[in-house]
């Protein structure tokens, strides 16, 4: 049951999707992935990838412009 | 509907977080701009101010629906999802009835026009097209965006994408110094290729919407079928 940190500041799309999906392979089932990015599209673009896969996803804004975004490897 | 432990995490996150500033102040200083520019433009160039106004709108439109061209065509081939994909194609719909109905009224149901009377963008169509579009393609999916994404994404404070936008304006003004060189070379030797010209207004309109709608429904397919990245 850990929580795994992601570093995607500064990466435009579709770079954090495909880190948090390689990340996530290496990850355990019940783990939680905490998304760091301030690229606003990949928000939309990473959560809407999660829910499809299955996964429990959502975001905050932590800072102006900067948000983390959470998911849940479910299975 | 996220799960609970993540609820819990958003709420333990939140009470980290330091309050964040109000924007509102610079908003209003922006809107009180643009509003000025409009006022200049009415003044003196009725035309232009039209032009500020609808860029305006398409500015806020793309940034608050996040249509980015670049993921549209992007998506689909990296993870399976369509859905930018298939807004991009509601639109060319709207857009081939709209333009249809526009250039109708223009010229009305014959096949004997002159194309230099259309109002609307038609151009020449051969290799040239191709090449450009690989090459503007790879692009715009390295560079996160193509240009309207770019220019949202700086509104939005993404300062990567100016490095881009020096990128495009060099980009634009070599190819605007080598346009007559690709003239010669390709563009001189292709043509226009214009439906109404062979079939009629109507058939054209009517036909290139059912093949849009076509491509649609192959999206959809294409999109719930790829469930998996691979």
């Amino acid at each position: 049951m850990a929580e795994v940190k992601l570093d995607c500041m500064y990466e435009t799309c579709p770079i954090p999707l495909l880190k948090a999906h390689k990340k996530l392979q290496t990850m355990k089932v019940g783990d939680i992935l905490i998304m760091e990015t301030n690229h606003t599209c990949s928000i939309t673009n990473v959560i809407e990838w999660a829910k499809k896969q299955g996964y429990d996803a959502d975001y905050i804004e932590i800072r102006e412009g900067e948000w983390e975004i959470y998911i849940e490897k479910v299975k | 509907m996220a799960s609970n432990r993540i609820e819990e995490l958003k709420k333990r996150r939140q009470r980290e977080i330091k309050k964040k500033k109000s924007q509102v102040p610079v908003g209003v200083t922006f809107l009180i701009f643009a509003l000025i520019i409009y006022a200049i433009f009415l003044a003196t160039d009725f035309k232009s101010s039209m032009f500020w106004i609808i860029g305006l709108l398409f500015g806020i439109v793309l940034q608050r629906a996040r249509f980015c061209f670049a993921a549209s065509f992007r998506d689909p081939i990296l993870v399976g999802n369509t859905s930018i994909l298939k807004a991009v194609i509601i639109g060319l719909i709207i857009m081939t009835i709209g333009f249809g109905i526009i250039q109708f009224i223009s010229i009305g149901d014959s096949q004997d026009f002159d194309i230099e009377n259309i109002p609307g963008y038609i151009s020449k169509v051969g290799m040239h097209t191709v090449i450009g579009a690989i090459l503007f393609g790879t692009g715009m999916v390295i560079a996160g965006g193509c240009v309207s994404g770019t220019l949202i994404r700086i509104g939005e404070g993404f300062i990567l994408q100016i490095v881009v936008l020096v990128g495009l304006i060099i980009g634009s003004l070599i190819s605007a110094k080598y346009i007559q060189f690709w003239d010669k070379c390709i563009i001189s030797k292709t043509h226009v290729v214009y439906i109404p010209r062979y079939i009629g207004f109507s058939k054209a309109i009517i036909g290139q919407s059912i093949l849009l709608l076509l491509i649609y429904f192959l999206a959809d397919l294409y999109h719930k079928r790829n469930n998996i990245m691979k």
